[in-house]
């Protein structure tokens, strides 16, 4: 056990595409470290499925939501104190199911968030059911006869939405996934990692993955050829795909301030209020 | 001639300014230092339909609005025919001959004058505004300020025609009623107003909503004075974003409220629960309006009684609470984020339609709201459930070098996710003794207004405890009306000794969810429920009749 992992009992399966990706977060944490974002200003929060366990094994502050929501839940941690880098973890039915509206409109708002979507393209935790990315003909206990819905396109979304950061990352790739995570949370605006995660018990897509994935050498030039690479299936580029910059929706909201941090006074607040009265 | 109450209504399509005649009509009793009671009813529609803004005005406190006017201004047809029997004795009724042929009152082209000037249908409220001033004698320099004043937009075309409406009418109807001047002039507020503006005093840092009827002018009041007094406001993708955010910034120190009415306070009903899981001081403002359902969003109703403090899976504790005036909104808003705060549960602030958008002459002593005193961590290691007497724990907010972690999961006391059975129990054991230290600290505060002292006792709550005072005013009834603002929990320690009584209850609730509650959480049974369902609000010459013929 090291320092930016809990006490709590470790329950994923041997072999889980979580393992990977938990790895890779606590290295990005100790490279933001590195780079003066102390692990104190990390806040994080989760959905509901395995990947959520995350929450209980990581050593950092948060909040372990509830399926579908953690992007809605650090968006108001984010609101509410920007000076905390905020992190929801989120399953694929978590981001593009019950909550694809937070995603979109995350994306939309360029709320200063990351997203890291533990992509299985099944329900592990509930025994193996479809997703919104599961292919089409995928065969769980609530399509007997195969799913009969085309998948999303994760980064595809992402980009059309408006996020200003987005990549692709995959747990055997570990050094470049906690790169991409750390790079992630630095940005400064919506940040998307969409991270290729086996799952050993419901759909082990490790051979498929070993052979399908490439680390790019460059970043795609713009948002088009971005959108081209987002696209593939003869491969699945690995790395940043799209990065720009924008201003993030608190600052549109209220600019260099910080609610909790710099609240007005007491008798300032009602001073103002009873000049609103009285204009009434 | 002299009255105790002068109410004023005017009729139109949507889109013809009739809210806005009536506000403005309002702001000017107000200048005569008077008191005001406005209500609009209006339809869920943007253009026609048939909308009417009633003020009724007295230089005593007034609670209500009155069916029966002094003075109508019909602006279109249907208005005339809806109104024209809502007079007193000696109204008078003021249509627009434009729209009608032979009628019975006092007709004046306000259309065809209106023609002689850009957009004339926006400008016949206007109009009504002039009728009325020339009805209580009000001379054409005070209109002519009134109307600079509220119709910023086109001065001099607005005042040109209102003083050719006023001279149209003034032999006719000029100074047909005194109204006398009363003791000072007091803001007019609505509950909505009252609740943001109360809210922040008592120190709101963030307000998220998504609009609905009718509590979207919350939102808009705190929206358009959100720089003024740094107060951020957020209207997200829908209610599930809104109570969802607003507990991540509840988690990173921030005192925020959400608000909706009932549909989409359904939405955040997961997020509720999960509130009362994390321990999460979320504050709720509920208006509501008839359901089920879409409902009729415009209209008023109680029927949220038991969605208000039912809301929410599994158990544990919640603080409802209603006010019965503007005034109380006010307090009880900054009160009530307090008591989320004190006891880190979520609260809802309960309204109607009636309370939420009516509007009423207020005397409001800022210093009086409440500011949330939490309980914080001091030093040393810190855990977020940490079991404590009443089951309260200290709150830490990042950043900090203590790890803070808030569980939706069963947890322990550090917020690491649990199945153990003792935890469950220990857990749920600790979150259930805060209703304990709720009720013990409520048996400190003003939890339930009594009115009177004598004849028999009268159930109520809301805004409908508005309309029972008038009531028995106007009635010249003797009573002794309760009204308990704490909803959940009850404060039985207040009611017991109603016991016995055979109360009546008065609520605009088709089953009578008040009565039953009354029933069931302190066994006061109703010798008579007077109740009101059908959207409108009571009127109190109504309403006197009808506790008359129960009492």
């Amino acid at each position: 056990m090291d320092d930016l992992t809990t006490y709590a009992e470790n329950t994923w399966c041997p072999g889980c595409g979580n393992f990977g990706l938990f790895s890779a977060f606590k290295k990005a944490v100790r490279k933001l470290e590195e780079k003066g974002i102390g692990r104190d200003r990390i806040v994080v929060s989760a959905g509901i499925g395995c990947h959520g366990k995350i929450f209980d094994y990581l050593k950092l502050s948060g909040l372990y939501s509830i399926h579908g929501r953690s992007m809605a839940t650090v968006q108001g941690m984010k609101i509410a104190n920007p000076d905390l880098k905020v992190v929801a973890f989120a399953g694929d039915g978590d981001a593009f199911g019950e909550g694809i509206a937070h995603m979109i409109f995350a994306a939309k708002r360029n709320a200063d968030i990351t997203v890291i979507v533990h992509d299985n393209s099944v329900y592990g935790l509930t025994t193996g059911q479809y997703t919104p990315t599961s292919y089409k003909g995928f065969k769980g206990p609530s399509t007997p006869r195969g799913s009969i819905e085309e998948p999303l396109n994760p980064l595809a979304l992402m980009l059309e939405a408006g996020a200003t950061f987005v990549a692709r990352g995959y747990p055997v790739k570990l050094e470049h996934l906690s790169d991409i995570m750390a790079q992630a949370i630095e940005h400064e605006g919506f940040s998307f990692v969409d991270v290729l995660q086996p799952c050993v018990s419901f759909y082990n897509t490790y051979q498929k993955y070993n052979k399908l994935v490439e680390i790019m050498e460059q970043m795609p030039a713009d948002f088009d050829q971005a959108m081209e690479v987002a696209k593939r299936t003869d491969k699945l580029p690995l790395g940043i795909i799209y990065k720009t910059q924008k201003p993030p929706f608190h600052k549109e909201l209220y600019g260099d301030w910080n609610p909790v941090m710099k609240r007005m006074s007491k008798e300032r607040r009602r001073e103002k209020i009873s000049e609103l009265l009285q204009a009434k | 001639m002299k009255k105790d109450v002068f109410t004023f209504i005017v009729g139109g399509k949507a889109g013809e300014g009739v809210r806005k005649a009536g506000s403005v009509a309002a702001s000017l009793f107000a200048g005569m230092k008077r008191q005001i009671f406005n209500m609009d009813d209006y339809q869920s529609l943007i253009k026609g339909g048939h909308n009417f803004s009633v003020i009724s005005t007295a230089t005593r406190e007034i609670k209500s609005h009155y069916n029966k006017a002094d003075l109508v201004v019909a602006l279109d047809k249907k208005s005339y025919q809806l109104h024209k029997d809502d007079l007193t004795g000696e109204g008078i009724l003021v249509y627009n001959s434009d729209t009608l042929g032979d009628a019975e009152g006092v007709g004046v082209a306000l259309t065809e004058e209106a023609q002689k000037y850009p957009n004339p249908n926006l400008r016949l409220g206007v109009g009504a505004v002039a009728a009325m001033a020339a009805a209580i004698g009000c001379d054409k320099e005070c209109l002519k300020e009134a109307i600079q004043r509220e119709y910023p937009r086109d001065i001099e075309n607005n005042i040109a025609y209102a003083m050719t409406i006023y001279d149209l009418l003034y032999s006719q109807i000029g100074a047909k009623f005194k109204l006398e001047e009363g003791d000072k002039e007091r803001p007019i507020i609505s509950g909505n107003e009252a609740i943001a503006l109360g809210a922040a005093a008592g120190g709101l840092d963030v307000y998220y909503a998504y609009p609905m009827t009718p509590s979207s002018t919350v939102l808009h009041t705190l929206a358009s004075n959100s720089k003024d007094i740094s107060l951020p406001t957020v209207h997200p993708e829908n209610e599930i974003g809104v109570a969802n955010m607003a507990i991540g910034s509840i988690f990173a120190g921030a005192r925020t409220m959400v608000g909706s009415s009932g549909g989409g306070f359904a939405l955040m009903e997961e997020a509720f629960s999960l509130a009362g899981m994390v321990e999460a001081p979320l504050l709720c403002y509920l208006g509501s309006r008839p359901g089920p359902s879409t409902g009729v969003p415009t209209y008023t109703s109680q029927g949220d009684l038991n969605f208000a403090i039912y809301q929410g899976h599994g158990e544990f504790p919640r603080i409802v609470a209603s006010p019965g005036s503007m005034e109380e909104a006010f307090y009880l808003a900054a009160e009530m984020l307090d008591m989320v705060w004190r006891f880190q549960t979520p609260g809802i602030l309960l309204t109607e339609k009636h309370l939420a958008e009516s509007r009423m002459t207020v005397d409001i002593d800022i210093n009086k709201a409440k500011l949330p005193e939490p309980l914080l961590h001091k030093t040393g290691e810190y855990k977020r459930y940490l079991d404590t007497d009443n089951g309260v724990s200290p709150l830490l907010f990042p950043p900090s070098n203590e790890l803070i972690k808030w569980d939706s999961y069963e947890h322990d006391e550090s917020g690491i996710t649990t199945e153990d059975p003792e935890t469950i129990t220990r857990m749920q054991d600790k979150r259930s003794r805060k209703t304990k230290a709720i009720v013990e600290h409520l048996k400190s505060v003003h939890t339930v207004n009594v009115f009177g002292d004598k004849g028999p006792v009268i159930f109520t709550y809301g805004s409908t405890t508005l309309s029972v005072l008038e009531a028995l005013r106007i009635g010249n009834i003797e009573a002794t009306v309760v009204q308990p603002v704490y909803l959940e929990p009850l404060p039985f320690w207040e009611l017991e000794k109603y016991k016995g009584n055979q109360v009546i209850v008065v609520e605009q609730s088709c089953t009578g969810q008040f009565a039953s509650l009354l029933k069931e959480k302190i066994g006061i049974e109703s010798k008579a429920i007077i109740k009101k369902y059908d959207g409108r609000p009571f009127d109190p010459q109504e309403l006197a009749l009808k506790i008359k013929g129960v009492a």
